[in-house]
């Protein structure tokens, strides 16, 4: 049974080991994060599933450095793309948002601020560092004017540009109208690509004039607008209708190729994982407890609450009743003891309560935390 | 609703609350008061009996069939009109700007109340709109603030000054700032900052003759300026800096806090979230985002803070002896004369529906989500 | 996946609500001092205020001694006036006063009754502004209306003018000072109350309770009005502060039934007349009632900002 941690770097574009996170509340301290093991590698979509409060959120927040002030980190490191992003200054961390980290919402509707156009909440991304997006809109405009040059009766003016546009690119800077112009019709075409009709009219609205997919749309398009390295989607199909619910991870999906960038995908919803996920990873009660590709997990899932959550779908052939889980998710003002899932599990002995099981690698790429499977030795380290 | 279906709501409204406040004047002094004091500014000692009586019937508290002006003045039966006639007589008055002649001493009793007060109007108004200035100035950088290092020193700090100020008794912090700047604080003989009047001419800080200005709007800032006299604007800025700093601070409390409250609401929201993890610089967030959002509320409190200004120009006219018309309502309020009286709460009632309607609009035409 | 049924709104919950309220409100109280030194002061305030006749004798002020007006004698400090008369024997800490009586004495007496002013005043609006107010949301309709458009015309005008005019046409007394007062102040409540009682009636237990067939004094009086009156008693400690510096604003510009009356807009009245020849008339007076005001609205917004849900956290 090897010790189970992802592959140091190689191709991880993130990689969160041991992330011990509590909330000081005027109720007392919250256990969020238990120590929590997560790899992403590039170009993957993971699915991050659990109940409501098990810590899903909080995690993707850790990421990307929103936590709130009363949030404190005591233990653990995030790595991405080699940086430790919790050792970063506020700065670095910022710049880290711009570029490389892209979050978006569960309900558009609240993140999007209400006085103001789209448009405008798209163009200040390039407005907050244009340094850092002069390759991104020189390159799109080049090929835009290469297919318009090839294409019947191109504008006489296009080559003069493109000769201007080469040589903003070598000096990496661009004019402030140039900079409006390109990012304008920059955020058009990807507001085109997710699909939204008549983008030109959508970029000049404000948010309440949309609905709730489209809304939606807008904000993986502004996501998509850095080219981030990692794409942190936290419930963003909860508030939208099913058949809409699919059109957007369907989007996601082709997004992700198009830019080969990872996607951390979180949901409560099994069904969501089974569509679009490569791997998935099971949270419970601020705990990793399994994490296994896709159709390993649903074929055999390992862990009792994994097990219980699978069961618990509905399904459609009505082949047998969805059971639930008996008991409710803990208090993580003062959490179980051990494991923090043996309270309901059906299958809990007595080393349970008594420490934290570790991750163990039961098969290839399929990792578990259970006494059930190991670690019952005392050479596993008790966290 | 469309735009100017809502702003034509807004001033009918408007008139109503300007109608309906013109019938509780006039009754707390018509009503309340013996119909010969609401004839007084009307006559001239001078008149005889019988003109005296002509006037009380054109004026409207007299009857035609009053035999004459003791059986009036005694309040006889039948000789009294009935208080709405007198009430349509007065708003007919009240429309063509007839008040009546001053009472107030020291001024000849041919001027009419009118132009005694629309005299010293523009110099309220000019305290007032300095003193607005100074509010918002002061009141909106604090709330930021405050709320951007909500429970650190910065907040503690203005919640101290917002709070104080409204806490401080007006008249209080005017002599305070007189005690300081006037008696304290000398330089050759003379206190750095005037102690009285709009026109500073024996500071240390003063010209001492400044010269004239030719009354072009009879504010004295501007016709100063319009008349290129600057050791006259100088004076007069010198003179306005303390009622108007008296004022602001006194009146900073409401907005300041206003501010803070709804740019701490404000940045709670998930927008502000969205905007950090889209990577923009935190000033971005404060300003493009969370005050474009927190402002707006803001505002509407001006109709509030304008009355604040108007009710406090009274105190503080009279600690800076300021020559408008807040002081010379106590004179009136002395020798009784209703007509100035009415005629300044009228106008204060007219200037502050007039700048809530002006802040509605103003709100409805800045927030895009009313518009719809 | 967990069946989390939505929670009746019973006891169990709410006692622990409640408990954690609570034990918010200390932490958030130990966290400022700044609100403990409004409690402090305000109940200083009234303790000196129930004290004052022990200390002062009640009479005082109706004595006067002109030859000791306006003088100042204690060693302590000095003032930047040309000359400063001398008192005599007794030592005045805080001067005396136009009519020769100690200031400090006058401010002792002063205090009980501007603090009664200010406690009838608010005592009486709230008692309006629940009864109208509450009415208004509750009844909604024409009532609201008619309520709402007064409550217009009162806040269109600058309460000092208000408050002029009716002293002007009522005399001047400290029944009329109260009354004028309390005719400017009752809008505000009024205005508040009716917001709570607008969000309150929404609620369900409302619903639960006309469907049980309860009538509408009973659901009133007995359920909504004291659920939504906590802002009301909040924004009443406020307006204790508040009163006093109105008070003492229309006193100050000449509007007192008496001027020997110990109060503290009296005595500044003095003050601001005698300003050059004896400024410790109004900064002493002033001082107390910057004090006074300063101690309840600390109290008061210390309260507001513990029981705001919104700023909680």
């Amino acid at each position: 049974m090897s010790q189970a941690h992802t592959q140091e770097g190689g191709d991880d574009i993130l990689s969160i080991q041991e992330l011990k996170l509590k909330f000081h509340t005027y109720a007392g301290e919250v256990s969020a994060l238990d120590g929590i093991k997560l790899s992403i590698k590039k170009g993957e979509l993971l699915g991050l599933v659990g109940e409501s409060g098990c810590g899903k959120s909080v995690t993707a927040l850790a990421i990307a450095g929103l936590l709130p002030p009363n949030a404190e980190v005591t233990g653990g490191d995030v790595v991405l793309d080699g940086k430790n992003v919790l050792a970063l200054k506020p700065e670095e961390m910022r710049l880290a948002r711009l570029k490389d980290i892209a979050m978006i919402f569960q309900d558009p509707m609240t993140y999007l601020n209400p006085v103001l156009t789209i448009g405008s909440q798209m163009a200040e991304i390039t407005r907050a560092e244009p340094k850092l997006f002069v390759s991104t809109l020189v390159n799109y405009r080049l090929r835009q004017i290469d297919k318009q040059v090839e294409g019947t009766n191109p504008n006489p003016g296009l080559p003069a540009e493109r000769e201007r546009l080469r040589h903003a690119l070598e000096s990496q800077s661009l004019g402030r109208k140039e900079l409006n112009e390109l990012t304008r019709s920059y955020a058009i075409s990807l507001l085109r690509s997710v699909r939204l009709p008549e983008p030109e009219k959508v970029f000049e609205m404000y948010p309440f004039e949309l609905s709730g997919g489209m809304r939606q749309r807008v904000m993986i398009a502004m996501a998509m607008m850095r080219r981030p390295k990692l794409l942190l989607a936290d419930e963003i199909t909860t508030a939208l209708d099913v058949t809409v619910q699919a059109q957007i991870l369907h989007l996601l999906k082709d997004l992700r190729s198009e830019i080969n960038t990872s996607v951390l995908l979180i949901t409560h919803d099994l069904a969501i994982v089974a569509e679009v996920c490569d791997r998935v990873a099971v949270m419970y009660a601020g705990n990793i407890v399994e994490i296994a590709e896709v159709h390993e997990l649903f074929r055999n899932p390992l862990h009792p609450y994994s097990k219980g959550l699978l069961a618990s779908v509905p399904r459609a052939d009505l082949t047998r009743t969805p059971d639930s889980i008996e008991g409710s998710v803990p208090d993580l003002l003062s959490p179980p003891s051990g494991c923090r899932f043996h309270p309901r599990c059906p299958k809990a002995f007595e080393v349970c309560p008594s420490r934290k099981p570790s991750m163990i690698e039961v098969a290839p790429d399929h990792y578990v935390s259970c006494f059930l499977y190991g670690g019952l030795n005392g050479k596993n380290n008790n966290t | 609703m469309r735009l100017y279906e809502y702003v034509l709501r807004r001033i009918l409204f408007m008139v109503f609350v300007l109608f309906a406040l013109s019938v509780l004047i006039f009754y707390l002094t018509r009503g309340l008061l013996p119909p010969t004091t609401a004839l007084a500014p009307y006559i001239n000692p001078r008149l005889t009996d019988a003109g005296k009586l002509s006037i009380a019937r054109a004026v409207g508290v007299a009857t035609s069939s009053c035999p004459s002006f003791s059986d009036f003045a005694a309040l006889q039966n039948g000789c009294i009109t009935p208080l709405w006639t007198q009430y349509l007589y007065w708003l007919k008055n009240v429309l063509v700007g007839n008040w009546g002649y001053t009472l107030l001493p020291g001024i000849s009793g041919t001027e009419s109340t009118w132009s005694v007060f629309f005299g010293r109007f523009p110099y309220t108004a000019e305290l007032d709109i300095v003193a607005a200035a100074l509010t918002f100035l002061i009141a909106v950088p604090l709330g930021i603030i405050s709320a951007t290092h909500n429970n650190k020193a910065p907040d503690h700090l203005s919640r101290i000054v917002s709070l104080g100020g409204y806490s401080i008794p007006q008249f209080w912090f005017g002599a305070m700032l007189l005690l300081v700047f006037v008696l304290y604080v000398r330089i050759g003989g003379l206190g750095l900052l005037p102690a009285s009047g709009a026109l500073g001419t024996t500071c240390a800080l003063c010209f001492s003759n400044p010269g004239t200005i030719t009354a072009y709007t009879g504010v004295p800032l501007l016709d100063a300026l319009l008349s290129r006299n600057i050791p006259y604007f100088w004076d007069s800025v010198v003179a306005i800096i303390l009622p108007a700093m008296t004022l602001a601070i006194t009146s900073l409390g409401l907005l300041t806090r206003i501010v803070r409250s709804n740019m701490m609401e404000v940045l709670r929201q998930d927008y502000i979230t969205m905007a950090r993890s889209k990577g923009l610089k935190e000033r971005t967030v404060v300003y493009s985002h969370a005050l474009r959002n927190a402002i707006l509320p803001a505002i509407t409190v001006t109709g509030l803070l304008v009355t604040y200004l108007i009710g406090g120009s009274v105190i503080v006219e009279i600690v800076f002896s300021w020559p408008g018309v807040g002081s010379a309502a106590l004179v009136a309020a002395d020798v009784l004369d209703i007509n100035f009286l009415e005629l300044f709460v009228l106008v204060a009632g007219v200037i502050i529906v007039v700048t809530n309607l002006t802040v509605d609009i103003l709100y409805a035409v800045l927030d895009p989500r009313i518009r719809y | 996946m967990s069946h989390e049924m939505k929670q009746p709104e019973k006891n169990p919950a709410k006692s622990r609500r409640q408990h954690s309220d609570l034990r918010f409100a200390l932490h958030l109280l130990r966290q400022n001092p700044i609100v403990m030194a409004g409690l402090v002061i305000s109940v200083a305030t009234v303790v000196l205020a129930l004290l004052s006749n022990l200390l002062v004798n009640g009479a005082y002020w109706h004595q006067q001694n002109l030859t000791l007006r306006l003088c100042w004698n204690n060693p302590a400090f000095g003032w930047p006036v040309t000359n400063l008369f001398n008192c005599g024997g007794q030592v005045y800490p805080l001067g005396t006063d136009a009519y020769g009586r100690s200031l400090l004495q006058m401010i002792i007496l002063a205090i009980p009754i501007d603090l009664q002013i200010a406690l009838e005043v608010v005592a009486s609006a709230v008692v309006i502004g629940v009864v109208f107010g509450s009415l208004a949301a509750y009844m909604g309709g024409l009532i609201d209306e008619v309520i709402l458009r007064i409550t217009d015309i009162f806040l269109a005008v600058p309460w000092i003018l208000l408050a002029i005019v009716l002293i002007v046409v009522l005399g001047r007394s400290l029944t009329t000072l109260t009354l004028a007062i309390i005719i400017t102040w009752w809008p505000w409540y009024v205005r508040l109350m009716r917001s709570q009682v607008i969000g309150e009636k929404e609620k369900l237990y409302v619903e639960r309770l006309k469907m049980m067939g309860a009538g509408w004094p009973r659901i009133l009086f007995r359920h909504v009005i004291p659920n939504s009156i906590y802002p009301i008693l909040v924004q009443s400690t406020l307006d204790i502060g508040s009163v006093i510096l109105t008070v003492s604003a229309l006193t100050f510009i000449g509007l007192t039934p008496n001027p020997l009356l110990p109060e503290l807009g009296n005595l500044s009245n003095q003050g601001i007349e005698y300003f050059f020849t004896a400024p410790w008339l109004i900064i002493f007076p002033g001082l107390t009632i910057l004090i006074i005001s300063l101690g309840f609205n600390l109290l008061g917004d210390g309260i507001r900002d513990i029981f705001d849900p919104r700023l909680r956290r």
